[in-house]
């Protein structure tokens, strides 16, 4: 809490002051009561001496009324602040999960899905879009900040998503195309998934789960939608599942992610186990938070409230103590 | 320069047109008629007497002054009793300060008694001090008088009009028609004393100039609404008078002290008036002197 004016306090506390002992030296000066003789048929009265302290009592009254609601004036005229300095962390993300659905993926998916459903309870501000994918892409909710409904459906692909489940409606429409986890096409649709860069403040980021185990001839390649999220100024944040090492089977196929991740700005980790992947997401989130972390700047909060607040009560309480000595 | 009885001459005229001067010249002389006290002897000289009604031959012989007594009751001594303090100054129930009516009242009786013949005397004072003024019986000397009374002051000392009643008791050696010019006095056993004693020597009429009214409806008011007590040149809130509580124990006080000072006074066979503002000052001097004749 400081004054801003603070100089304007100082400058009011004296002012009153010299109109305090101005009326002070008038008062002296000027005597010119009418002289009345006998007084004590008055003075000597019972009744006198409680009027006298009853107008006493609302005077002093009065008086303290007139100097706080002035002290509390002077200081919202000071204008009290509170003084921030933050780091405003942005919070205009624009995040699509972009999911393989190929058999294998099943579990880490619901992983991700479930982290998800209970990150977006804390979102404010960001999109969050939903990709699934296998031979064909389909776009189970676009961007969109309305996180009831965001809410509503990652409870929905949990639920398609988990061991549990015996419906494959929910994959409808990801094997359009002859092959499996074409994921070129994937990760290109993922990108369309944004809207045109004329909105450029936004930070963009795509959380591409996939083990890269191509079946099939996509339209796009891995690196040609590499370059597209480039040109697109999109971070890639890739999670392998089926990561077992350079020598494995599977090494060529996460090489080529990781380079996706690395030249888009995002990164890549290999999932150990399902476990892990909230671990993963959260660490995500903070790489985001960090790239996205903006000057730190100066605010200044107002806070009149209580001086005026003072005032208000004040002006009553002289309001109330000049109709009682008016009477 | 007789500038203060000029304007008791004036107001006279203005006040008096239903009643003629002649009648209050009447009712004056009345007062003093079969009132010859033979007296056919010498006493010594006391402040006061006339210069004039001095016997010098038998002073003379004494060596000390000697008034020829039965000459000195012939004529007639008005004596005025006033205190000049404060409290003079102060307001009238009217709202005129009170010596202005003191004055009027004084210069209307005064010249009254010198058209008769009589002689007019004053005994004044403020705080600790009382002096007198000797008994003569011309214009100036009533205007000395009205001077003396018209001089009161808020620089003045303050009143105590019991003094000057004191003052009058243990100088005045000659039989007067004593006429105290009182204000709201409280009765006390001080003032009762000194009544009785009084009232032993001479024939008294009661003026009583009646103060300001301090609470209730009629209540005087100014600006600030604060007043000045001249007793202690304290402060006293008028403000407060439209209180109706206040208004009523202040009418019970007032009515209870009027009552004790009339009390006191009927029973010394005194006559009183009040007297609020100037326009009532003929009137009520009639009024006095009518019911002092019919008392006797």
């Amino acid at each position: 809490m400081a004054l801003k004016y603070w100089w304007l306090l100082a400058l009011g506390l004296a002012a009153l002051v010299t109109v305090v002992v101005v009326l002070w030296r008038r008062r002296t000066a000027t005597n010119s009561h009418l002289p009345v003789a006998h007084a004590e048929r008055l003075t000597a009265l019972p009744a006198y001496q409680r009027a006298v302290k009853r107008r006493r009592t609302w005077l002093t009254t009065a008086v303290a009324a007139v100097a706080v609601l002035a002290v509390s004036l002077l200081v919202a005229a000071a204008r009290p602040v509170t003084e921030r300095t933050s780091i405003p962390e942005q919070l205009n993300r624009d995040i699509i999960l972009c999911l393989d659905v190929s058999g294998s993926m099943l579990d880490t998916d619901e992983a991700i899905v479930r982290v998800f459903a209970k990150l977006v309870e804390k979102f404010k501000g960001e999109r969050i879009g939903l990709t699934i994918f296998d031979s064909s892409a389909v776009t189970v909710f676009p961007l969109t900040d309305d996180y009831d409904f965001v809410a509503e459906e990652l409870k929905i692909a949990q639920k398609a998503l988990s061991v549990d489940s015996t419906s494959f409606e929910y994959f409808a429409g990801t094997y359009e195309a002859p092959g499996s986890s074409l994921i070129g096409d994937g990760l290109a649709s993922c990108i369309n998934g944004f809207p045109a860069v004329a909105d450029s403040k936004r930070s963009r980021s795509v959380v591409l789960a996939t083990d890269n185990l191509l079946a099939g001839k996509p339209l796009f390649s891995l690196s040609e939608a590499t370059s597209l999220a480039q040109k697109a100024d999109i971070r890639i944040y890739a999670l392998n599942p089926n990561d077992y090492g350079a020598d494995s089977l599977f090494g060529k196929a996460a090489d080529g992610l990781k380079k996706t991740a690395s030249v888009t700005g995002g990164a890549y980790y290999a999932l150990e186990s399902e476990s892990a992947v909230p671990a993963i997401v959260q660490k995500v989130q903070a790489t985001e938070a960090a790239l996205l972390k903006g000057a730190p700047q100066r605010t200044l909060l107002d806070n009149p409230g209580w001086p005026l607040g003072v005032a208000l009560v004040s002006l009553l309480v002289l309001l109330t103590a000049g109709w009682r000595l008016r009477r | 320069m007789t500038t203060l009885l000029t304007g008791v001459k004036a107001k006279m005229y203005i006040f008096a047109h239903r009643r003629a001067r002649g009648v209050l010249d009447g009712e004056y002389a009345s007062i003093f008629r079969g009132r010859s006290l033979d007296f056919d002897d010498l006493r010594d000289y006391v402040p006061g007497d006339e210069i004039s009604d001095i016997d010098w031959k038998a002073t003379a012989r004494v060596g000390t002054p000697l008034i020829k007594r039965y000459v000195a009751t012939r004529r007639q001594q008005l004596l005025f009793v006033a205190d000049t303090g404060r409290n003079m100054a102060a307001t009238s129930r009217g709202g005129d300060i009170k010596k202005n009516l003191a004055v009027m009242v004084m210069g209307v009786m005064g010249l009254l008694a010198i058209r008769h013949g009589d002689s007019v005397a004053l005994v004044h004072g403020h705080g600790a001090s009382t002096s007198s003024l000797p008994a003569k019986g011309t214009e100036s000397h009533v205007e000395n008088v009205l001077r003396h009374m018209d001089a009161s002051s808020l620089e003045h000392g303050s009143s105590d009009l019991c003094a000057r009643l004191e003052y009058a008791a243990s100088h005045i050696k000659t039989r007067t028609l004593m006429v105290v010019i009182a204000d709201e006095i409280t009765v006390g056993e001080r003032l009762a004393k000194v009544l009785r004693r009084l009232n032993a020597q001479h024939e008294i009429l009661w003026v009583e100039i009646a103060d300001a009214v301090l609470a209730g409806p009629d209540a005087v008011h100014n600006a600030d609404g604060v007043g000045t007590d001249v007793q202690g040149m304290e402060q006293v809130l008028l403000l407060l008078a439209s209180e109706p509580e206040l208004a009523r124990h202040y009418a019970q006080a007032t009515a209870e002290r009027a009552h004790g000072l009339a009390e006191l006074l009927k029973s010394n066979g005194i006559a009183q008036t009040r007297i609020g503002a100037t326009e009532d000052v003929m009137k009520q001097v009639f009024a006095l002197l009518e019911r002092h004749r019919r008392a006797r």
